[in-house]
């Protein structure tokens, strides 16, 4: 596991779309050392040949739900938590790239 | 320089479904904004994404018309990165198992036929749409989850001639399978293309830049020209293609940057947790591929079958909604030619192509298939046909319009006789012409008889006393 | 005093009224509750609901994960204080319909990520025993609430232990089904593969009794399983003759208290005179030392990824910025706590595509080897037996706690068992270490919740503690 400075750590909370002060990027550096530390407890499981887990059981499913358009919500509701709202459109500012 | 072309294309094609991929919510056109939303949707906290059959249903049977192998246990995969557009700040997207892979299509190019590969097929979500205003972004989700396919294609394609044929041809094969409504203009079919040069008689592919959203077949056309004349004219002084996304302006008619590749986001795929593996029915698979709606290359090599040349039908086919009105109209006629005819010039001269696709012309086609009839049996000359043509496109009845525009036809015989009796006086050596072989001549007497007649003797009556006539005369 | 014997000794008003009053009364000492539900209208409502429906009128409490229509649902979060669900969960729906009375949102670890319920938005939980003490997390709100007598019953969510511990530090059952069994529909998520929605409750019945309201086919939910629900309160049956139960070894060797051991050993002799074969079982050390970083990456992974949609454009707080770009930093900056960030920063690590293979993949991998070593020890024993902490719950400052040590890489963590199988579990009460509550935990293979409530009420009837009420007291 490649070890990250505390700007890394500030880097990559920023591609996260949050920004990390000194002392939180300086908490997780040191939450990640004991994570490291940990890393090392899995590592030493052999894991060759095995399969990752990605669901609690391995039966595949059959269900597809029927093309019916019956859950709408009005407009109203859509909108209520809306924190801008034009004419019926979400508002920002202005997107950049 | 001598540069060889290299182009590959994406294509994203919204499903004709009636509700989203993933929710219950409507899937709809030219709606009020936010009007075809629920909360999974708009991504709020707690929802979860439930599969769509009927998009299941249309991407098995694209696969199945475009050659791909159809991998019967569906997975998918987030696609994350943050963006307005995208409610849950991930796409759900199929990117490690996609439902195809590995199929083609032919293209018919005037130099003989050419496969194009096609890498795969994968379901995916729409996201919302934007609209910038000078200081804002308004966001209508509605068109947000809409299922799409995508669908790449191997980067086998050398021109803008070979681009725009595939495209045109997947998106009739697609309209024909009733996947996609493939509009181009309303965005229900967008195209992205991977341009690179390389010099002639090498293997190893140039530097690729990427142009996105194309959105007609000429607009193809042109950002590949442009972006060829661009690339080859930085390579010939020597600089090199920086890898990158543009888009096609088509106001200056040049490809602009978008944004480099160069430390691109990661989208830090994985398996979405909340779909479990569903497999997928053999006997299911099976039925769709079975039920498939006649594709165009089907259709072609019937309408030849039918005698029509390779043009017409070409023309036909090109054209669903057309095609499917000339298929309509052989069930009322049987002169094809004529049928192929009046459809391809007089039909379409006169009927927009959104009647023809919404079927909301007054023309009744029982009444044309009449017309082409009449025609046919030359029951009609074909500058009657013309003027009952007018009516009937106004929703009128063939024998109706025939009364009314008075061009009863003369057909009693011994008026037509009469007629013929002068013809044939004034022109004796035109029957000495026919008597020697010269079938030249028959069409000339006949000619004079319309004439004469103004154009109201009976055609094919007119004929065959016409032949009776000369055929007493030869003994 | 069960739910059944409460809807014959008092009237819905009365159970209600008296719900919500020590609801409010307890808010301060307790600070459980994140919002509170004007309960006239539902129950206005249950003239709609058939009074023999097995929640008429009782009243429960939601989790503050839990959407519910109308009514405000902030997971516990700055960035959705404000957030009004415009739907309700299936959960919702379910009780609703069997005649529940929702007096309110309880507090939890901010989108269930904690174990402390020290990370709520609006401050820790106390625990009744000893308000000194934490309640345990992430689920503390619905568990002291339950434990204080507010209301018989409790939804919770667990994705570690969320719901099992809590329910060991405060001296009452929690349930965890088997993963698919009850919908996530409209549960705000930590993490999709290791998520469950359970309850608590005062007694083994009740929490069969919910399981059976709450469980089912939901087809919003595709994870969720077709098999039929039993009638497991109905059902429930504490004779233990021929049952296997094993005790989990590793989980007795790391643990110093010789109280906890001495009460879990005094338990095991009971379960054995009822006729059941306990056995101890072992599991891989090298696994168990495993637990912890496997489960905070898989479960940070997921989350980062789950809660990428709070960026305050549609719903939730919004700190306006000069483009959409800032505005979502901003928004996302100030609604996140800092123990949030870090669990995103370190599960958006894992998920880097040059990370993948070796740290998600990784630990994914390990996870199906410990689901296949608890498969194998299942084979033999029919549940598997444990304290459900080493001890009570810790006081709000204790630092103690070495990660690295055995006592806390494998006794206070190996309940995630549960959840990287998707088994049922359960917490029930077991005794008391110096003065505070400790519960015994049990879990079996998936789908025999029956199987785990007989099991479980054979250990209430061994113990003797049920339907216990701590009012808080300072
Ligand atoms: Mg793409
Ligand atoms: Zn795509």
């Amino acid at each position: 596991m490649k070890r990250l400075d505390v700007q890394g750590f500030k880097d990559l909370a920023n591609q996260l779309r949050f920004s990390l002060s000194d002392e939180e990027a300086n908490d997780i550096k040191n939450e990640f050392d004991v994570l490291i530390d940990q890393m090392d407890l899995l590592n030493k499981i052999d894991t060759e040949g095995v399969e990752p887990m990605v669901y609690p059981f391995d039966e595949e499913t059959s269900f597809l739900r029927e093309d019916v358009a019956i859950q709408v919500l009005p407009v109203q509701e859509v909108l209520k938590n809306a924190p801008k709202e034009k004419n019926g459109f979400f508002v920002t500012q202005k997107v950049v790239g | 320089m001598n540069y060889e072309t290299v182009i590959g294309i994406e294509i994203h094609c919204e499903l004709k479904t009636k509700s989203k991929m993933f929710s219950g919510a409507p899937v709809a056109v030219n709606m009020q904004p936010n009007t075809c939303v629920n909360e999974i949707d708009l991504g709020h906290p707690g929802v979860l994404p439930s599969l769509n059959k009927e998009a299941v249903r249309l991407s098995v049977l694209a696969c199945s018309a475009l050659n791909l192998k159809i991998n019967p246990v569906v997975r998918f995969d987030r696609k994350n990165y943050y963006y307005s557009d995208l409610p849950k700040g991930f796409q759900i997207t199929q990117q490690f198992h996609p439902i195809g892979e590995h199929g083609y299509i032919d293209l018919e190019l005037e130099e003989g036929t050419k496969r194009i590969r096609i890498n795969r097929l994968h379901m995916e979500e729409d996201t919302a749409k934007q609209y910038h205003a000078d200081d804002e972004t308004w966001i209508d989700f509605n068109r947000a989850g809409t299922p799409l396919i995508e669908i790449v294609s191997e980067a086998d394609i050398r021109s803008a001639k070979e681009a725009m044929a595939y495209v045109e041809k997947l998106r009739n094969i697609l309209v024909y399978l009733d996947v996609t409504d493939g509009k181009m203009e309303e965005g229900s079919l967008r195209c992205d293309i991977n341009i690179s040069l390389r010099e002639v008689g090498t293997e190893a592919f140039g530097v690729k830049t990427e142009v996105k959203n194309l959105n007609s077949i000429s607009n193809i056309e042109r950002a590949i020209q442009a972006e060829v004349e661009r690339q080859s004219a930085l390579l010939n002084a020597g600089d090199v293609v920086e890898q990158a996304t543009r888009r096609y302006d088509d106001g200056t008619k040049t490809t602009i940057l978008m944004r480099k590749k160069e430390g691109t986001v990661d989208y830090k795929y994985f398996p979405e947790p909340n779909i479990p593996p569903i497999r997928l029915d053999q006997k299911w698979i099976e039925s769709i591929q079975t039920s498939m709606p006649e594709l165009p290359d089907v259709r072609h090599a019937r309408y030849i079958g039918l005698g029509l040349s390779d043009y017409d039908a070409q023309v036909l086919i090109s054209n669903k909604a057309l095609s499917d009105f000339f298929d309509k109209l052989l069930k009322h006629t049987s002169y094809v030619k004529l049928a192929a005819n009046y459809c391809i010039s007089d039909l379409l001269a006169n009927i927009s192509q959104k009647e023809l696709h919404d079927e909301s012309y007054a023309l009744k086609i029982e009444e044309m298939g009449q017309l082409i009839t009449g025609l046919g049996k030359q029951d009609i000359s074909s500058k009657q046909a013309k003027d009952i043509f007018v009516e009937l496109l106004k929703g009128k009845d063939y024998q109706a319009t025939i009364k009314e525009l008075n061009i009863e036809q003369v057909s009693d015989t011994s008026v037509l006789s009469a007629l013929i009796e002068s013809v044939l006086a004034e022109n004796e050596q035109s029957i000495i012409d026919y008597h020697n072989g010269k079938d030249r001549a028959l069409g000339f007497l006949m000619g004079q008889i319309m004439k004469k007649s103004k154009g109201q003797a009976n055609p094919a009556l007119t004929n065959k006393l016409l032949l009776e006539e000369l055929m007493k005369r030869k003994a | 005093m069960d739910i059944t014997k409460l809807k014959e000794m008092k009237s819905v008003q009365e159970r209600v009224d008296e719900a919500v009053n020590k609801s409010h009364a307890y808010q301060a000492d307790l600070n459980a509750m994140v919002s509170f539900i004007d309960p006239s209208e539902q129950i206005e409502n249950l003239k709609h609901i058939d009074p023999q429906a097995p929640f008429y009128g009782v009243p429960v409490v939601l989790k503050d994960l839990v959407n519910m229509k109308g009514t405000v649902t902030t997971g516990s979060s700055g960035i959705l204080e404000n957030y009004v669900s415009p739907y309700d969960a299936t959960i919702t729906e379910k009780l609703r319909a069997a005649g529940a009375i929702i007096i309110g949102k309880s507090s939890c670890d901010t989108f269930g990520m904690g174990g402390t319920n020290m990370t709520a938005w609006t401050g820790p939980v106390m625990n009744p025993y000893d308000l000194t003490r934490m309640s345990g997390g992430s689920s503390g709100g619905s568990a002291v609430l339950v434990a204080s007598g507010v209301v018989p019953m409790a939804i919770g969510t667990d994705t570690g232990d969320s719901i099992r511990k809590p329910a060991s530090y405060n001296n009452i059952v929690g349930l965890k089904p088997t993963y698919g069994r009850i919908s996530r529909y409209g549960v705000i998520p930590y993490a999709s593969s290791l998520d469950h929605v359970g309850v608590f409750t005062r007694n083994v019945k009740d929490a069969a009794l919910s399981l059976e309201v709450l469980a089912g086919r939901d087809d919003k939910d595709m994870t969720s399983s077709q098999l039929p629900v039993e009638a497991y309160a109905k059902l429930l049956n504490s004779d233990l003759e021929g049952k296997r139960i094993g005790i989990i070894q590793n989980v007795i060797d790391a643990i110093q208290n010789r109280e906890t051991l001495n009460l879990f050993k005094d338990l095991c002799d009971q379960l054995t005179a009822k006729g059941a074969l306990v056995q101890s079982i072992h599991l891989d050390e090298k696994l168990m030392h495993a637990f912890l970083p496997t489960y905070y990456i898989i479960a940070n992974a997921e989350a980062t990824a789950n809660h990428a949609n709070l960026d305050g454009l549609r719903f939730g707080v919004l700190h306006e910025g000069n483009s959409m770009e800032e505005s979502m930093i901003r928004s996302r900056t100030a609604g996140f706590g800092k123990l949030l960030k870090k669990r995103f920063v370190i599960g958006s690590y894992a998920l880097f595509t040059e990370n993948q293979e070796e740290v998600f993949r990784k630990a994914q991998k390990v996870r199906r080897l410990i689901v296949e070593d608890l498969k194998r020890v299942l084979c033999e024993v029919d549940v598997v037996i444990a304290p459900a902490s080493a001890q009570g719950a810790p006081k709000f400052d204790d630092v103690s706690i070495d990660q690295l040590s055995s006592e806390y890489l494998i006794a206070e963590n190996y309940m995630a068992l549960a959840n990287f199988s998707g088994y049922p579990s359960i917490t029930v009460p077991m005794g008391y270490v110096d003065g505070l509550p400790v519960g015994v935990n049990l879990t079996s293979a998936a789908f025999t919740e029956q199987l785990l409530l007989n099991v479980a009420l054979a250990v209430e009837e061994s113990t003797g503690i049920k339907d216990m009420i701590k009012e808080p007291k300072r």
